[in-house]
């Protein structure tokens, strides 16, 4: 089943998303699951996979502070590895969103005679 | 669902995992848990929102196991990352399966086949030169060694291959990910 183009351009930012939020502050997966469930619509449960697998990568590292309420939580935080990797990925978006804008800022969504006709 | 309701569909998904990494998935989920109760979310609406434990669980299992290639690129632990891989269900596994068997075959078979090449190479070695050997006893001993040396060479390369030929099974497995529309509908009502 082919994912909408929508889906794939969200999860083609998400660790993006997710190195942004943690270049601000340390966090712990609930409240960047939080964030980006309200911002992109992520499922929160995938944040699991998609941390580990960012700290397979050397891209975050963790380690425990205590809570207010209850035990110690896991904290992420970026490593240098994670830095620099937000620092390409940065670059490579903020090129690629501004070359689409470019071409689909100029978009026409209704053709020039019917919207004469309609009015 | 309840709290425990996931976390148990979860931990049977997890089943095979080394203990360590079952420990410690089930810790982050249980602080998810907890988490968003101290928000105030009520725990069905949490296992609501954090979707399919079982989709979640096949996730994690290719994640692990690519840790695992990752770490000791081993035939087994390409077999453990393949069938997670499989699991994941990225594509229709009638469609894949017959493709993938035939690969395995192909690839096992140049194994021994260059095993052989090998072993026959030894042969000529060391009884070529007692042998009436066509060329004397010096070309029976080049013969030999270059038959070994070639065999090396190439299962080397079929090395190689191989290894490519896993990494891009699990990098496209990991596309396959439903990280944003999340597996909250459950493909399948697992009893």
């Amino acid at each position: 089943m082919p994912e909408s183009i929508e889906i794939q351009l969200k999860k083609g930012v998400l660790v993006l998303c997710v190195l942004s939020l943690l270049s601000r502050g340390n966090s712990y997966a609930y409240e960047i699951a939080s964030r980006l469930a309200l911002a992109v619509g992520m499922g929160e449960g995938t944040i699991y996979p998609l941390m580990r697998r960012m700290q397979s990568d050397g891209l975050v590292a963790t380690y425990l502070e205590e809570s207010p309420s209850g035990p110690p939580r896991k904290y992420y935080r970026l490593t240098d590895a994670g830095r620099a990797s937000l620092a390409a990925q940065l670059a490579e978006w903020r090129s690629f969103a501004t070359a689409v804008e470019s071409i689909v800022g100029t978009a026409v969504t209704q053709p020039a005679a019917e919207a004469e006709t309609e009015q | 669902m309840t709290r425990d309701e996931f976390l148990r569909r979860l931990q049977r998904g997890l089943k095979g995992l080394p203990a360590e990494t079952v420990g410690d998935i089930m810790n982050d989920y249980a602080e998810h848990f907890a988490a968003a109760g101290a928000e105030g979310r009520s725990d069905a609406e949490v296992a609501e929102a954090l979707g399919d434990p079982a989709r979640l669980a096949r996730e994690l299992r290719l994640e692990a196991g690519i840790r695992r290639w990752e770490e000791a690129r081993s035939p087994s632990s390409a077999w453990t990352a393949v069938i997670a891989f499989l699991g994941l269900g990225a594509i229709d596994i009638l469609v894949l399966l017959p493709v993938l068997v035939t690969v395995l075959a192909v690839i096992f078979g140049l194994y021994v086949a260059l095993l052989g090449v090998f072993v026959g190479g030894g042969v000529t070695l060391f009884t070529g030169p007692f042998s009436d050997f066509p060329g004397g006893t010096a070309a029976a001993v080049l013969c030999g060694l270059g038959l070994m040396a070639g065999a090396v060479a190439f299962t080397a390369l079929l090395s190689i291959f191989s290894i490519w030929l896993v990494n891009a099974l699990l990098w496209f497995g990991r596309l396959h990910y439903r990280v944003i529309e999340p597996a909250i509908k459950p493909e399948r009502d697992e009893p």
